[in-house]
């Protein structure tokens, strides 16, 4: 069977391979996608299927919200959402405004568990 | 001299994103309106340099609230905003139509709560990844120069540190910096714009536990 895919992008090295670890144990039916940005991740998912995304806010270029729109407009339904640490409600309703999800930093087991069971409604 | 490898320096400044994550949650709570942040911008620098680069960025008169925490990790945490932001925080805070002269009286207390407030979300975010414990003592408001507010004998004074534990040390070694912006959503009102700083104040040791707590997480990893 195919791998699922999901995409981090995030900034933080360290944001990243917190996911990355969360994924490479226990996660086994899925691929993970790193970008360091907006414009990495949109080279590299250049031609690829998503099924999940998550998305920190705060990157230098473009931030998530504006990312999460142009992924939208290419794979509109996908499940994508914004990780971050701007826990502040208009954060939070700019999210659900575009209709994505809100996931607070620091990113846990947990929460990706519940994103993923989310992806699969 | 002490540095932090290139990873190190990543992680301490994504604890520190969410730190200010949670003080500006605090904040625009209080401000009924939006924090912005800005990429942090961490920096970690000797003592020295650290007062020449805010020296260097700020003329005017500055406040601070220093907020001092003792423990497994012991330092000083200043938030310092402009002097003449400050009271368009305080009016922002309480009420527009106030008068100048009670707004001043009223400066230090609401400006202390507010300092509390962001200074302690701010710190709770070593707690959430880190396994060091310390306690706060409590704020205090401090106005003045950037050179005043950075007066490292006073901060260690007010840490009730021997100050001869820090004499054998080169000016460089006794304390790192760690600074971070951010400011306040401009949407209405340019009056209302507030920016600051966050500066930690950490003794070389401090910072060795730092690291030490830095290289577990990384570690698991």
């Amino acid at each position: 069977m195919d791998k699922k895919k999901a995409l981090i992008v995030d900034d933080s090295s360290l944001a990243r391979m917190m996911v990355r670890k969360f994924f490479s144990d226990g996660f086994e039916d899925w691929d993970l996608i790193e970008a360091k940005d907006a414009m990495d991740a949109l080279e590299k998912i250049e031609g690829q299927f998503l099924h999940l995304a998550l998305i920190d806010f705060n990157m230098p270029g473009m931030n998530g919200i504006d990312l999460a729109e142009k992924i939208l407009e290419k794979q509109p339904g996908i499940a994508i959402h914004l990780v971050t640490a701007n826990i502040q409600e208009r954060m939070q309703l700019r999210a659900q405004a575009i209709g994505i999800g809100f996931i607070k930093k620091p990113i846990s087991r947990e929460k990706i568990i519940a994103a993923m069971q989310e992806q699969t409604k | 001299m002490f540095r932090l490898s290139e990873l190190e320096e990543d992680a301490l400044k994504e604890f520190f994103n969410m730190g200010l994550g949670m003080a500006a949650n605090s904040l625009s709570q209080m401000v009924n309106n939006e924090v912005l942040l800005t990429l942090p911008k961490l920096k970690v620098v000797p003592y020295e340099e650290a007062t020449r680069m805010l020296v260097a960025n700020q003329d005017e008169k500055l406040v601070a609230v220093r907020q001092n925490f003792k423990g497994e990790l012991t330092g000083t945490a200043l938030l310092i905003f402009p002097g003449s932001e400050s009271l368009e925080l305080v009016r922002t805070l309480l009420n527009e139509e106030i008068p100048l002269e009670v707004l001043t009286e009223l400066e230090q207390e609401t400006l202390l709560d507010v300092g509390n407030v962001i200074l302690n979300a701010f710190l709770k975010s070593f707690t959430q990844m880190m396994h060091v414990e310390f306690e706060f003592e409590s704020a205090e408001f401090l106005k003045g120069s950037s050179r005043f507010l950075l007066d490292i004998t006073s901060h260690l004074a007010a840490q009730n540190h021997s100050l001869m534990e820090y004499a054998d040390a080169d000016a460089d070694e006794r304390a790192f910096v760690l600074m971070m912006d951010f400011k306040t959503s401009d949407e209405n009102n340019t009056n209302h714009t507030l920016s600051g700083f966050v500066v930690l104040l950490f003794s070389q040791q401090a910072m060795l536990i730092l690291r030490r707590e830095l290289e577990v997480i990384l570690s698991n990893l």
